[in-house]
Protein backbone atom coordinates (compact mmCIF):
# COMPACT_ATOMS: atom_id res chain seq x y z
CA UNK A 1 0.00 0.00 0.00
CA UNK A 2 2.93 2.70 1.08
CA UNK A 3 4.44 1.29 -2.50
CA UNK A 4 1.31 2.38 -4.13
CA UNK A 5 0.92 5.62 -2.22
CA UNK A 6 4.76 6.42 -3.12
CA UNK A 7 4.90 5.74 -6.64
CA UNK A 8 1.47 7.44 -7.25
CA UNK A 9 2.60 10.78 -5.62
CA UNK A 10 5.69 10.80 -8.53
CA UNK A 11 3.89 10.33 -11.93
CA UNK A 12 6.39 9.24 -14.48
CA UNK A 13 9.10 8.87 -11.50
CA UNK A 14 10.87 6.05 -12.72
CA UNK A 15 11.31 7.72 -15.68
CA UNK A 16 12.99 10.83 -14.56
CA UNK A 17 14.38 8.77 -12.36
CA UNK A 18 16.47 6.90 -14.44
CA UNK A 19 17.28 10.07 -16.67
CA UNK A 20 18.66 11.59 -13.70
CA UNK A 21 17.46 15.13 -14.66
CA UNK A 22 18.99 17.23 -11.93
CA UNK A 23 15.82 19.60 -12.06
CA UNK A 24 13.60 17.48 -11.19
CA UNK A 25 15.88 15.66 -7.87
CA UNK A 26 15.86 19.12 -7.14
CA UNK A 27 12.42 19.94 -6.54
CA UNK A 28 11.87 16.29 -5.50
CA UNK A 29 14.57 17.19 -2.68
CA UNK A 30 13.39 20.68 -1.65
CA UNK A 31 9.84 20.18 -2.24
CA UNK A 32 8.89 16.31 -1.68
CA UNK A 33 11.73 15.22 0.86
CA UNK A 34 9.40 13.00 2.66
CA UNK A 35 7.57 10.75 -0.54
CA UNK A 36 11.39 10.99 -2.31
CA UNK A 37 12.93 9.07 0.78
CA UNK A 38 10.03 7.17 0.79
CA UNK A 39 10.23 6.49 -3.04
CA UNK A 40 14.10 5.55 -2.76
CA UNK A 41 13.71 2.90 0.37
CA UNK A 42 11.80 1.24 -1.55
CA UNK A 43 13.74 0.89 -5.01
CA UNK A 44 16.49 0.24 -3.02
CA UNK A 45 14.55 -2.92 -0.74
CA UNK A 46 13.23 -3.95 -4.17
CA UNK A 47 16.44 -3.15 -6.32
CA UNK A 48 19.14 -4.61 -4.24
CA UNK A 49 17.13 -7.41 -2.24
CA UNK A 50 16.04 -8.85 -5.94
CA UNK A 51 20.03 -8.97 -6.47
CA UNK A 52 20.47 -10.00 -3.33
CA UNK A 53 18.49 -13.12 -3.25
CA UNK A 54 20.41 -13.93 -6.51
CA UNK A 55 23.63 -13.61 -5.13
CA UNK A 56 22.66 -16.47 -1.86
CA UNK A 57 20.77 -18.65 -4.45
CA UNK A 58 23.47 -20.80 -5.51
CA UNK A 59 23.59 -21.56 -2.36
CA UNK A 60 20.07 -22.25 -1.29
CA UNK A 61 16.99 -20.80 -0.83
CA UNK A 62 17.68 -19.78 3.09
CA UNK A 63 20.86 -18.14 1.82
CA UNK A 64 19.00 -16.05 -0.72
CA UNK A 65 16.42 -14.97 1.92
CA UNK A 66 18.74 -13.53 4.10
CA UNK A 67 21.04 -11.73 1.16
CA UNK A 68 17.78 -10.44 -0.28
CA UNK A 69 17.51 -8.50 3.25
CA UNK A 70 21.62 -8.15 3.55
CA UNK A 71 21.96 -6.10 0.65
CA UNK A 72 19.39 -3.73 1.59
CA UNK A 73 20.66 -3.39 4.40
CA UNK A 74 24.14 -2.77 3.91
CA UNK A 75 23.43 0.19 1.85
CA UNK A 76 20.49 1.99 4.24
CA UNK A 77 23.50 1.47 6.99
CA UNK A 78 25.82 2.93 5.18
CA UNK A 79 23.57 6.24 4.27
CA UNK A 80 22.59 6.23 7.85
CA UNK A 81 26.20 5.98 9.25
CA UNK A 82 27.60 8.18 7.01
CA UNK A 83 24.97 10.86 6.71
CA UNK A 84 26.26 13.10 9.12
CA UNK A 85 29.78 12.86 8.17
CA UNK A 86 28.53 13.55 4.58
CA UNK A 87 26.30 16.55 5.66
CA UNK A 88 29.49 18.26 7.71
CA UNK A 89 31.64 17.52 4.58
CA UNK A 90 29.37 18.92 1.97
CA UNK A 91 29.54 22.56 3.59
CA UNK A 92 33.35 22.54 4.33
CA UNK A 93 33.99 21.24 0.55
CA UNK A 94 32.08 24.44 -0.34
CA UNK A 95 28.38 22.86 -1.21
CA UNK A 96 26.03 24.98 1.21
CA UNK A 97 23.54 21.87 1.64
CA UNK A 98 21.63 21.03 4.60
CA UNK A 99 22.22 17.57 6.06
CA UNK A 100 18.23 16.32 5.08
CA UNK A 101 19.73 17.31 1.28
CA UNK A 102 22.75 15.72 1.81
CA UNK A 103 21.37 12.46 3.48
CA UNK A 104 18.69 12.74 0.20
CA UNK A 105 21.23 13.09 -2.49
CA UNK A 106 23.12 9.62 -1.15
CA UNK A 107 19.94 7.71 -1.02
CA UNK A 108 19.56 8.81 -4.65
CA UNK A 109 22.40 7.19 -5.72
CA UNK A 110 22.27 4.50 -3.78
CA UNK A 111 18.63 4.03 -4.96
CA UNK A 112 20.10 4.43 -8.73
CA UNK A 113 22.70 1.50 -7.89
CA UNK A 114 19.52 -0.20 -6.35
CA UNK A 115 17.66 -0.05 -10.27
CA UNK A 116 20.75 -0.75 -12.14
CA UNK A 117 21.08 -4.19 -9.51
CA UNK A 118 17.38 -5.05 -10.13
CA UNK A 119 17.69 -4.92 -13.70
CA UNK A 120 20.55 -7.03 -13.58
CA UNK A 121 19.39 -9.58 -11.74
CA UNK A 122 18.12 -11.89 -13.93
CA UNK A 123 21.12 -11.70 -16.24
CA UNK A 124 22.70 -12.81 -12.76
CA UNK A 125 20.33 -15.61 -12.23
CA UNK A 126 21.14 -16.51 -15.55
CA UNK A 127 24.64 -17.02 -14.54
CA UNK A 128 24.00 -18.76 -11.42
CA UNK A 129 21.54 -21.12 -12.77
CA UNK A 130 24.60 -21.51 -15.60
CA UNK A 131 27.48 -21.63 -12.43
CA UNK A 132 28.11 -25.61 -11.36
CA UNK A 133 26.02 -26.47 -8.30
CA UNK A 134 27.43 -26.36 -5.28
CA UNK A 135 28.41 -29.85 -3.52
CA UNK A 136 29.75 -31.31 -0.72
CA UNK A 137 33.43 -30.87 -3.42
CA UNK A 138 32.97 -27.57 -3.99
CA UNK A 139 36.33 -25.23 -1.85
CA UNK A 140 36.69 -21.89 -1.68
CA UNK A 141 39.42 -22.33 -4.43
CA UNK A 142 36.91 -23.76 -6.81
CA UNK A 143 37.11 -21.79 -10.60
CA UNK A 144 33.20 -21.43 -9.91
CA UNK A 145 32.91 -20.14 -7.18
CA UNK A 146 35.58 -17.82 -7.53
CA UNK A 147 33.93 -16.64 -11.14
CA UNK A 148 30.64 -16.24 -9.34
CA UNK A 149 32.38 -13.82 -6.91
CA UNK A 150 34.11 -12.05 -9.53
CA UNK A 151 31.01 -11.60 -11.94
CA UNK A 152 28.45 -10.44 -8.48
CA UNK A 153 30.99 -8.28 -7.43
CA UNK A 154 31.53 -6.94 -10.95
CA UNK A 155 27.39 -5.77 -11.61
CA UNK A 156 28.16 -4.41 -7.39
CA UNK A 157 30.96 -2.38 -8.63
CA UNK A 158 29.09 -1.27 -12.12
CA UNK A 159 25.98 -0.38 -10.18
CA UNK A 160 27.62 1.56 -7.93
CA UNK A 161 29.75 3.63 -10.94
CA UNK A 162 26.26 4.28 -12.72
CA UNK A 163 24.54 5.69 -9.13
CA UNK A 164 27.66 7.86 -8.43
CA UNK A 165 28.02 9.57 -12.07
CA UNK A 166 24.22 10.16 -12.02
CA UNK A 167 24.35 12.05 -8.82
CA UNK A 168 27.10 14.40 -10.49
CA UNK A 169 24.97 16.61 -12.37
CA UNK A 170 23.08 16.70 -9.53
CA UNK A 171 25.52 18.13 -7.04
CA UNK A 172 27.08 20.10 -9.95
CA UNK A 173 23.56 21.67 -10.09
CA UNK A 174 23.87 22.80 -6.64
CA UNK A 175 27.34 23.62 -6.32
CA UNK A 176 28.68 27.04 -7.50
CA UNK A 177 31.86 25.13 -9.04
CA UNK A 178 32.47 21.93 -10.85
CA UNK A 179 35.18 21.39 -8.98
CA UNK A 180 33.08 21.69 -5.64
CA UNK A 181 30.69 18.59 -7.23
CA UNK A 182 33.68 16.55 -7.70
CA UNK A 183 35.37 16.34 -4.63
CA UNK A 184 31.96 16.31 -2.67
CA UNK A 185 31.13 13.44 -4.24
CA UNK A 186 34.69 12.18 -3.95
CA UNK A 187 34.30 12.97 0.04
CA UNK A 188 31.05 11.03 -0.28
CA UNK A 189 32.58 7.96 -2.39
CA UNK A 190 35.37 7.59 0.04
CA UNK A 191 33.58 7.79 3.37
CA UNK A 192 30.88 5.20 1.78
CA UNK A 193 33.36 2.51 0.56
CA UNK A 194 35.08 2.92 3.94
CA UNK A 195 31.70 2.28 5.96
CA UNK A 196 30.33 -0.07 3.50
CA UNK A 197 32.78 -2.19 3.37
CA UNK A 198 33.12 -2.73 6.81
CA UNK A 199 29.33 -3.12 7.22
CA UNK A 200 29.56 -5.58 4.23
CA UNK A 201 32.57 -7.18 6.46
CA UNK A 202 30.77 -7.22 9.57
CA UNK A 203 27.07 -8.53 7.70
CA UNK A 204 28.60 -11.28 5.68
CA UNK A 205 28.35 -14.30 3.89
CA UNK A 206 26.37 -12.86 1.21
CA UNK A 207 26.78 -16.08 -0.98
CA UNK A 208 28.87 -18.66 0.80
CA UNK A 209 30.84 -19.84 3.91
CA UNK A 210 32.18 -22.86 3.67
CA UNK A 211 32.72 -23.92 7.01
CA UNK A 212 29.01 -23.13 8.50
CA UNK A 213 25.60 -23.58 7.87
CA UNK A 214 23.07 -20.91 6.54
CA UNK A 215 22.97 -18.41 9.38
CA UNK A 216 22.15 -14.49 8.81
CA UNK A 217 24.92 -13.43 10.25
CA UNK A 218 28.10 -15.99 10.77
CA UNK A 219 29.94 -16.44 14.50
CA UNK A 220 32.86 -14.23 12.77
CA UNK A 221 30.94 -11.33 11.72
CA UNK A 222 32.14 -9.37 14.42
CA UNK A 223 35.86 -10.45 13.95
CA UNK A 224 38.28 -8.51 12.29
CA UNK A 225 37.81 -6.13 9.66
CA UNK A 226 38.03 -5.84 5.72
CA UNK A 227 40.84 -3.81 5.47
CA UNK A 228 42.65 -5.39 8.35
CA UNK A 229 42.40 -8.74 6.05
CA UNK A 230 43.78 -7.16 3.39
CA UNK A 231 46.68 -5.58 4.67
CA UNK A 232 47.48 -8.72 5.97
CA UNK A 233 47.01 -10.66 2.78
CA UNK A 234 49.36 -8.04 0.64
CA UNK A 235 51.86 -8.61 4.04
CA UNK A 236 51.73 -12.19 3.54
CA UNK A 237 52.48 -11.83 -0.67
CA UNK A 238 55.24 -9.17 0.17
CA UNK A 239 57.34 -10.70 2.52
CA UNK B 1 43.88 39.85 -4.20
CA UNK B 2 43.03 40.93 -0.70
CA UNK B 3 40.21 38.81 1.03
CA UNK B 4 36.69 39.76 1.50
CA UNK B 5 36.00 42.00 4.88
CA UNK B 6 34.34 40.50 7.33
CA UNK B 7 30.48 41.53 7.47
CA UNK B 8 30.00 42.66 4.63
CA UNK B 9 27.18 39.91 3.77
CA UNK B 10 24.61 40.68 6.42
CA UNK B 11 24.09 37.10 7.52
CA UNK B 12 27.73 37.14 8.86
CA UNK B 13 26.50 39.97 11.19
CA UNK B 14 23.02 37.90 13.08
CA UNK B 15 24.89 37.21 16.43
CA UNK B 16 25.45 33.28 17.35
CA UNK B 17 23.59 32.89 20.75
CA UNK B 18 24.47 29.07 21.69
CA UNK B 19 26.72 26.02 21.02
CA UNK B 20 24.35 24.71 18.51
CA UNK B 21 24.12 28.08 16.75
CA UNK B 22 28.22 28.28 16.95
CA UNK B 23 28.78 24.05 15.49
CA UNK B 24 25.76 25.11 12.45
CA UNK B 25 28.06 28.50 12.01
CA UNK B 26 31.58 26.80 11.74
CA UNK B 27 30.36 24.28 9.30
CA UNK B 28 28.34 26.56 7.03
CA UNK B 29 28.98 30.28 7.73
CA UNK B 30 32.74 30.22 9.28
CA UNK B 31 33.08 33.94 7.88
CA UNK B 32 29.94 34.50 10.53
CA UNK B 33 32.25 33.24 13.33
CA UNK B 34 35.07 34.94 12.23
CA UNK B 35 33.39 38.28 12.44
CA UNK B 36 31.30 37.61 15.83
CA UNK B 37 34.49 37.16 16.91
CA UNK B 38 35.15 40.64 16.59
CA UNK B 39 32.89 41.65 18.36
CA UNK B 40 32.69 43.08 22.28
CA UNK B 41 30.68 40.07 23.81
CA UNK B 42 33.03 37.94 21.62
CA UNK B 43 33.88 35.98 25.44
CA UNK B 44 30.44 33.82 25.22
CA UNK B 45 30.55 32.66 21.73
CA UNK B 46 34.02 31.52 22.73
CA UNK B 47 33.45 29.93 25.85
CA UNK B 48 30.60 27.99 23.93
CA UNK B 49 32.84 26.96 21.47
CA UNK B 50 35.40 25.44 23.90
CA UNK B 51 32.47 23.57 26.14
CA UNK B 52 30.67 22.04 23.01
CA UNK B 53 34.36 21.24 21.93
CA UNK B 54 35.04 19.20 25.00
CA UNK B 55 31.14 17.44 25.24
CA UNK B 56 32.51 16.53 21.49
CA UNK B 57 35.82 15.62 22.50
CA UNK B 58 34.59 13.50 25.56
CA UNK B 59 32.17 11.74 23.03
CA UNK B 60 34.18 11.17 20.25
CA UNK B 61 37.20 9.60 23.10
CA UNK B 62 34.19 7.07 24.32
CA UNK B 63 33.25 5.69 20.89
CA UNK B 64 37.06 5.34 20.54
CA UNK B 65 36.98 3.77 24.29
CA UNK B 66 34.43 1.03 23.37
CA UNK B 67 37.53 -1.02 21.52
CA UNK B 68 38.78 -1.93 24.56
CA UNK B 69 35.25 -1.30 26.60
CA UNK B 70 34.79 -1.46 30.15
CA UNK B 71 35.95 1.23 32.29
CA UNK B 72 38.09 2.45 29.03
CA UNK B 73 35.09 3.82 28.05
CA UNK B 74 35.35 6.49 30.46
CA UNK B 75 39.06 6.45 30.76
CA UNK B 76 39.66 7.28 26.87
CA UNK B 77 36.98 9.74 27.36
CA UNK B 78 38.96 11.69 29.93
CA UNK B 79 42.21 11.21 27.83
CA UNK B 80 41.15 12.44 24.97
CA UNK B 81 38.74 15.45 26.15
CA UNK B 82 42.20 15.99 28.83
CA UNK B 83 44.32 16.16 25.48
CA UNK B 84 42.31 18.17 23.89
CA UNK B 85 42.63 21.14 26.83
CA UNK B 86 46.20 20.75 27.17
CA UNK B 87 47.35 20.90 23.39
CA UNK B 88 45.22 23.99 23.66
CA UNK B 89 46.78 25.57 26.61
CA UNK B 90 50.13 24.76 25.73
CA UNK B 91 50.06 25.77 21.84
CA UNK B 92 47.54 29.05 22.85
CA UNK B 93 50.46 31.08 23.83
CA UNK B 94 53.18 30.53 20.41
CA UNK B 95 50.04 31.08 18.47
CA UNK B 96 49.76 34.33 19.75
CA UNK B 97 53.25 34.99 19.72
CA UNK B 98 53.86 33.93 16.13
CA UNK B 99 50.11 36.02 14.99
CA UNK B 100 51.75 39.27 16.35
CA UNK B 101 55.05 38.41 14.92
CA UNK B 102 53.24 38.43 11.59
CA UNK B 103 52.25 41.17 11.65
CA UNK B 104 48.20 40.31 12.84
CA UNK B 105 46.37 42.94 14.67
CA UNK B 106 44.25 40.13 16.36
CA UNK B 107 43.34 40.01 19.80
CA UNK B 108 44.36 37.62 22.16
CA UNK B 109 40.30 37.03 22.47
CA UNK B 110 40.01 36.76 18.84
CA UNK B 111 43.01 34.09 18.74
CA UNK B 112 41.23 32.05 21.61
CA UNK B 113 38.41 31.84 19.58
CA UNK B 114 40.09 30.96 16.22
CA UNK B 115 41.45 28.02 18.75
CA UNK B 116 38.45 27.29 20.06
CA UNK B 117 36.74 27.24 16.15
CA UNK B 118 39.73 24.85 15.20
CA UNK B 119 38.64 22.57 17.79
CA UNK B 120 35.09 22.73 17.74
CA UNK B 121 35.47 22.23 14.03
CA UNK B 122 37.70 19.36 14.51
CA UNK B 123 35.92 17.45 17.65
CA UNK B 124 32.33 17.91 15.44
CA UNK B 125 33.99 16.10 12.29
CA UNK B 126 35.21 13.61 14.58
CA UNK B 127 31.47 12.61 15.74
CA UNK B 128 30.84 12.99 12.14
CA UNK B 129 33.36 9.84 11.97
CA UNK B 130 31.99 8.39 15.15
CA UNK B 131 30.03 5.82 13.72
CA UNK B 132 32.04 4.31 11.37
CA UNK B 133 34.56 4.48 13.71
CA UNK B 134 32.48 2.37 16.38
CA UNK B 135 31.71 -0.51 13.68
CA UNK B 136 35.37 -1.13 13.11
CA UNK B 137 36.17 -1.14 16.87
CA UNK B 138 33.22 -3.71 17.49
CA UNK B 139 35.00 -6.13 14.39
CA UNK B 140 38.66 -6.01 15.26
CA UNK B 141 40.84 -6.98 17.95
CA UNK B 142 43.51 -4.90 16.88
CA UNK B 143 44.56 -1.66 18.52
CA UNK B 144 46.81 -0.66 16.15
CA UNK B 145 44.75 -1.02 13.32
CA UNK B 146 41.93 0.87 15.51
CA UNK B 147 44.73 3.44 16.18
CA UNK B 148 45.51 4.40 12.91
CA UNK B 149 41.92 4.73 11.69
CA UNK B 150 41.62 7.31 14.37
CA UNK B 151 44.97 9.15 13.64
CA UNK B 152 43.13 9.02 9.92
CA UNK B 153 40.27 10.93 11.18
CA UNK B 154 41.97 13.02 13.25
CA UNK B 155 44.01 14.12 10.56
CA UNK B 156 41.19 14.86 8.19
CA UNK B 157 39.41 16.95 11.10
CA UNK B 158 42.51 18.41 11.81
CA UNK B 159 42.81 19.73 7.95
CA UNK B 160 39.88 21.34 8.09
CA UNK B 161 40.30 23.37 11.21
CA UNK B 162 43.19 23.87 10.39
CA UNK B 163 41.60 25.66 7.35
CA UNK B 164 39.25 27.71 9.44
CA UNK B 165 42.58 28.59 11.62
CA UNK B 166 44.29 30.19 8.46
CA UNK B 167 41.40 31.62 7.23
CA UNK B 168 40.82 33.62 9.98
CA UNK B 169 44.25 34.64 10.10
CA UNK B 170 44.39 36.05 6.44
CA UNK B 171 41.50 38.31 8.10
CA UNK B 172 43.96 39.97 10.62
CA UNK B 173 45.99 41.82 8.12
CA UNK B 174 49.10 40.15 8.97
CA UNK B 175 52.15 40.40 6.85
CA UNK B 176 53.31 36.96 6.19
CA UNK B 177 51.89 33.45 6.43
CA UNK B 178 55.27 32.33 7.82
CA UNK B 179 54.18 32.27 11.37
CA UNK B 180 51.10 30.81 11.29
CA UNK B 181 52.52 27.89 9.19
CA UNK B 182 55.27 27.39 11.83
CA UNK B 183 52.75 26.80 15.06
CA UNK B 184 50.71 24.31 12.70
CA UNK B 185 53.57 22.43 12.55
CA UNK B 186 54.05 22.74 16.21
CA UNK B 187 50.54 22.06 16.92
CA UNK B 188 50.35 19.04 15.09
CA UNK B 189 53.73 17.95 17.06
CA UNK B 190 52.18 18.59 20.35
CA UNK B 191 48.83 16.83 19.54
CA UNK B 192 50.48 13.68 17.96
CA UNK B 193 52.76 13.40 21.37
CA UNK B 194 49.56 13.48 23.41
CA UNK B 195 48.96 10.30 22.18
CA UNK B 196 52.10 8.69 23.92
CA UNK B 197 51.79 11.16 26.78
CA UNK B 198 48.75 10.06 27.71
CA UNK B 199 48.95 6.32 26.34
CA UNK B 200 47.59 3.94 26.43
CA UNK B 201 43.86 5.76 25.09
CA UNK B 202 42.87 2.33 23.51
CA UNK B 203 44.39 -0.43 25.18
CA UNK B 204 43.96 -1.38 29.05
CA UNK B 205 46.24 0.07 31.96
CA UNK B 206 46.84 -0.33 35.02
CA UNK B 207 47.52 3.06 36.03
CA UNK B 208 45.43 6.07 34.63
CA UNK B 209 49.27 7.59 32.66
CA UNK B 210 52.19 6.14 32.02
CA UNK B 211 55.45 5.36 34.04
CA UNK B 212 58.07 5.84 31.58
CA UNK B 213 58.72 8.97 28.97
CA UNK B 214 58.36 8.05 25.31
CA UNK B 215 58.46 9.98 21.76
CA UNK B 216 55.04 9.43 20.08
CA UNK B 217 57.27 7.63 17.11
CA UNK B 218 59.16 5.37 19.24
CA UNK B 219 55.95 4.43 20.91
CA UNK B 220 53.86 3.97 17.74
CA UNK B 221 56.57 1.64 16.42
CA UNK B 222 56.76 -0.20 19.36
CA UNK B 223 52.76 -1.14 18.90
CA UNK B 224 53.63 -1.91 15.66
CA UNK B 225 56.19 -4.50 16.21
CA UNK B 226 54.23 -5.99 19.25
CA UNK B 227 51.29 -6.01 16.72
CA UNK B 228 53.42 -8.03 14.44
CA UNK B 229 55.18 -10.26 16.60
CA UNK B 230 51.58 -11.25 18.26
CA UNK B 231 50.89 -11.92 14.84
CA UNK B 232 53.34 -13.83 14.36
CA UNK B 233 52.91 -15.93 17.69
CA UNK B 234 49.26 -17.07 17.04
CA UNK B 235 50.05 -18.28 13.31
Amino acid sequence: MAKMTTLAAFPKAFDSFLRAEPEHFHEWVTRRQSELVAFCVVIIVAGAGGYGAVMGSWREPMQAFYTGIKLPMVILLTTLGNGLLNGMLAPLLGLNVSFRHSLSAVLISFAITSVVLGALSPIALFIVWNTPPLTAGTMLTSPEYGFLQLTLAFFVALGGIIGNVRLLPLLRHWAPKPAIARNVLLAWLAGNLVLGSQICWVLRPFIWDSKRPVEFIGPEGFHGSFFETVIQAVWRLAF
Amino acid sequence: MPPRPLGDDSAERVPITNAIAAIDAILRQPRRVMFQLRQPDAHRLVTSMVLASLVCAAIYGAIAGTSTGGSQLGVASVKVTLGLLISGVICLPSLYIFTCLSGSQARLLEICGLLSGLFLLMTVLLIGFAPVAWIFSQSTDSLVGMGALHLIFWFIATAFGLRFLQAGFSQSRARSQAGIKTWVVIFVLVALQMTAALRPILGKSDTFLPGSKKFFAVYWSQCFQEARDNSRATR
